[in-house]
């Protein structure tokens, strides 16, 4: 099973809209998907209709005493599942830190999932933490939207000495611009300047487009629900490049 | 591994319309339904109906002149798709084999189904399918449903080996039962099992025990089960050996027959590989059971097999070679490995020769007599039983005595092997081996399963080392006789610097196998082994 993570230091960037998509495409190239929706705001478990509850709660589940094939829910994609939020996940860290060995907890959480799976897709919450730290110890890639702005590659690049540095078997870090819009002169100063030999940056930019902003109203992934359009090609473009990286 | 969300399929009885089921459940439910959409598509299946035992349905429909395949199973995956490029000229593609399929997930779910068998087309179908989906109060779909109302338009019969020709539907078609697919949704068993208990006990919908594709088949004449290699002879310990042996053999000789029309079609090379043992495994019955039989016509009819089997040989060896062409090549050397393909193109001429030649003999008037004239053997009358004393003897007696017999002989003959045996010493230990397995194989069940199955797994050990040794040899000595007619080719010389390498190769995995043939030799004559032998194979049991 690979696991792939989205995730930035803040939020709004982009990151859920990743998370959804890039599982339902895993999904509809027929890999067996799960996407575990880690935020406790529940983003990506509003979106799949699926009630943001697990059973327990984040304690139970990383004390390994919840049996986790119990809370999957069958999501609208056929072939994805999801592993919803919960409001407890907002005290993740502190349940993290009572186990031995705290960054590898989510991981082995994970580790009976790989039998039923090919890919599990992480939607993290923004911030940098315990959970953030397990993610990246778990990720065999790390997905991280970048909106264009002028401190965007110091941004990134600061995330990618962290996990450098920090992290044992560090990750795959696969960038992309989000939210890109074309008319406003930054965003095209700031893709354009960005260099282009970069390995860890996705030739791919999502648009910043209405339809992924109508996602939370349709409640349907766009690559589901509108595949044709202009960020849906951008979506099905970036999975593409995160298979190849991956190998998937 | 697959998490619980079953799926059923369930049988609308004739004369109820697929709409009503939807009506009926939109009543009671909240339901969301696609409009029904119409489609023409081709199922697949191997000539022994290898996807449908592996609970795979795989789909054919022509996509813009690719062939497009459509591959469901019970693995909890999504469907899987992929096209296949037209055959070299253009033409669209009706038969498959592994190599065709691009790389990816279909492949990859194939390949260890279908190994060397071709996929074909089993029947075509006009399906009228309709997507429902089962809401919760969310509008999120807790049950998918599937309404099918398929019409058969043709079918191969698979049993007789594809060769047959296609069977059209009378009438441009005929109506097959409407089905209705239930897939769970993970994590909503409960309207799952109000669906279920909708369908099964409020509108009377029973289970469907097989595919749309048997039914199809089934409609038109055809026989669902394909073709089958397994003996299936019911017998008994006491039966008279002579009675039990001609069961087996006819059954063999049936197994034998039906492969026929493969092997001359070349579908693909397990036909002739079938029907090849088939007659090896007939030989040894022959063989093995001699005194049950009158002595002269006995030795005729090994004459005329040994004969069948002698005209067979050279296109499986052949195929062998081809078959694993990639893993052969990866023997040579990396940089020499291009240079091999001149020595491909030569095996691939010379099987296209041998099977030829093959046809002829098969189509000739030497193999009709013969076979007739076995088949005659078969299901006449054998003479008295005097001259034959094994013949009323019960089979369990005769058998059981042939097993310890040839196992202690392999026992001597495998203690005799040390290092400076000459390498027949290993391929005649093999031979009896196979003697063995086949015994064990047609007449094991009269024994207790818990002495035969272990008994079978470490004869089969040391088969495979044995087997890996002789191949070899044959392989080099095969390969071997390519090199002068490599050498009056244009790119000859490097050709035969890369056969070099590869020969090497080849030799050196026959001196591992040698290598391994002392461990797995010992579980096989093992003194528990023997004594487990000897008391289950004396007596009736």
């Amino acid at each position: 099973m690979k696991v792939v993570a989205t995730y930035n230091i803040k939020g709004g960037v982009g990151k859920t809209s990743a998370a959804v998509n890039m599982a339902a495409l895993s999904a509809q190239d027929g890999l067996r998907t799960l996407l575990w929706d880690l935020d406790p705001q529940g983003a990506a478990s509003f979106l799949f209709r699926i009630r943001p509850k697990v059973k327990g709660g984040a304690r139970k589940l990383v004390r390994g005493r919840s049996d986790i094939t119990e809370l999957l829910r069958g999501t609208d994609v056929e072939g994805l599942d999801l592993l919803p939020a919960d409001f407890s996940y907002r005290h993740m860290d502190l349940a993290l830190d009572d186990a031995g060995k705290p960054t590898r907890v989510l991981g082995k959480v994970l580790e009976p999932l790989a039998e039923y799976y090919d890919v599990a897709i992480l939607d993290c919450p923004p911030s940098i933490s315990l959970v953030s730290e397990n993610v990246f110890e778990a990720a065999d890639g790390l997905l991280v939207p970048l909106i264009p702005s002028t401190l965007t590659l110091r941004t990134f690049e600061q995330l990618d000495s962290f996990v450098t540095e920090r992290v044992s078997r560090p990750p795959e870090v696969i960038a992309f611009f989000s939210m890109v819009d074309r008319r406003k002169r930054l965003h095209r100063q700031v893709v354009e300047a960005f260099p282009d030999d970069r390995k860890d940056v996705a030739r791919t930019a999502i648009p910043a487009a209405t339809e992924v902003e109508l996602m939370g109203v349709r409640r349907a992934p766009i690559v589901v629900d509108r595949p044709h359009s202009r960020a849906g090609r951008a979506y099905r473009d970036l999975w593409a490049e995160v298979r190849d990286r991956l190998v998937i | 591994m697959v998490l619980d969300a079953p799926t059923s399929t369930y049988l609308v009885p004739h004369g109820v319309d697929a709409d009503a089921v939807t009506s009926y459940l939109a009543e009671r439910l909240a339901v969301e339904a696609d409009e029904p959409v119409i489609v023409e598509t081709t199922v697949l299946d191997t000539v022994d109906r290898r996807l449908r035992a592996a609970g795979i349905e795989l789909l054919l429909d022509d996509h813009r002149g690719a062939a497009h395949l459509t591959l469901r199973d019970h693995s909890g995956r999504p469907p899987l798709t992929t096209d296949v490029p037209p055959a070299d000229g253009g033409a669209a593609r009706s038969r498959f084999v592994l190599e065709d399929i691009p790389g990816g997930l279909l492949r990859q779910r194939l390949a260890d189904v279908l190994e060397e068998r071709a996929l074909l087309p089993l029947v075509r179908l006009r399906l009228e399918a309709q997507a429902v989906r089962v809401l919760d109060e969310q509008d999120k779909t807790v049950v998918r449903l599937g309404v099918t109302s398929p019409l058969v338009l043709g079918a191969t019969d698979p049993a007789q080996a594809f060769t047959g020709g296609e069977i059209d539907a009378p009438g441009g078609g005929v109506a097959l039962t409407t089905r209705v697919v239930v897939a769970g949704v993970l994590g909503y068993p409960k309207p799952l099992a109000q669906v279920e208990a909708l369908l099964t006990e409020g509108a009377g919908l029973r289970t469907a025990e097989g595919g749309a594709a048997d039914e199809a088949l089934r409609a038109l004449g055809g026989e669902p089960d394909g073709l089958r290699t397994k003996v299936r002879v019911a017998l008994t310990p006491d039966m008279r050996t002579d009675r039990a042996a001609i069961a087996v053999l006819d059954d063999l000789a049936d197994i034998a027959t039906s492969n026929i029309p493969g092997t001359l079609a070349d579908l693909d090379p397990e036909f002739l590989h079938d029907l090849r043992v088939a007659v090896r495994k007939s030989r040894s019955v022959l063989r093995e059971l001699k005194k049950a039989f009158p002595p002269e016509a006995l030795a005729r009819q090994r004459d005329a097999l040994k004969w069948v089997q002698a005209i067979t040989g050279e296109v499986r060896d052949l195929d062998v070679q081809l078959l694993d062409w990639s893993g052969l090549a990866a023997k040579a050397s990396p940089d020499r490995r291009s240079a091999l393909d001149p020595v491909h193109e030569l095996v691939s001429r010379h099987r296209a020769e041998a099977v030829r030649r093959l046809a002829t003999e098969l189509q000739g008037p030497r193999f009709t007599e013969a076979w007739s004239s076995y088949r005659a053997f078969l299901a006449g009358d054998l003479g008295k039983a005097k001259k034959r004393p094994d013949a009323k003897e019960p089979i369990a007696l005769t058998a059981g005595r042939r097993i310890r017999k040839v196992y202690s002989r392999m026992v001597e003959m495998g203690r005799a092997i040390d290092d400076d045996s000459p390498a027949e010493d290993l391929h005649e230990l093999r031979k009896r081996g196979k003697e063995l397995r086949y015994l064990l194989e047609l007449f094991g069940d009269l024994w207790p399963t818990e002495v035969v199955k272990p008994m079978v797994k470490t004869l089969k050990g040391l088969q495979d080392v044995l087997g890996t040794h002789q191949d070899r040899a044959v392989q080099v000595e095969s390969l071997r006789s390519l090199a002068d007619e490599l050498a009056r080719q244009p790119d000859g010389p490097d050709a035969l610097l890369a056969l070099g390498s590869l020969v090497d190769g080849l030799e050196h995995e026959q001196h591992e196998a040698r290598a391994h043939f002392a461990e797995s030799f010992e579980p096989f004559a093992a003194k528990a082994q023997r004594k487990l032998v000897d008391t289950t194979f004396r007596g009736l049991p």
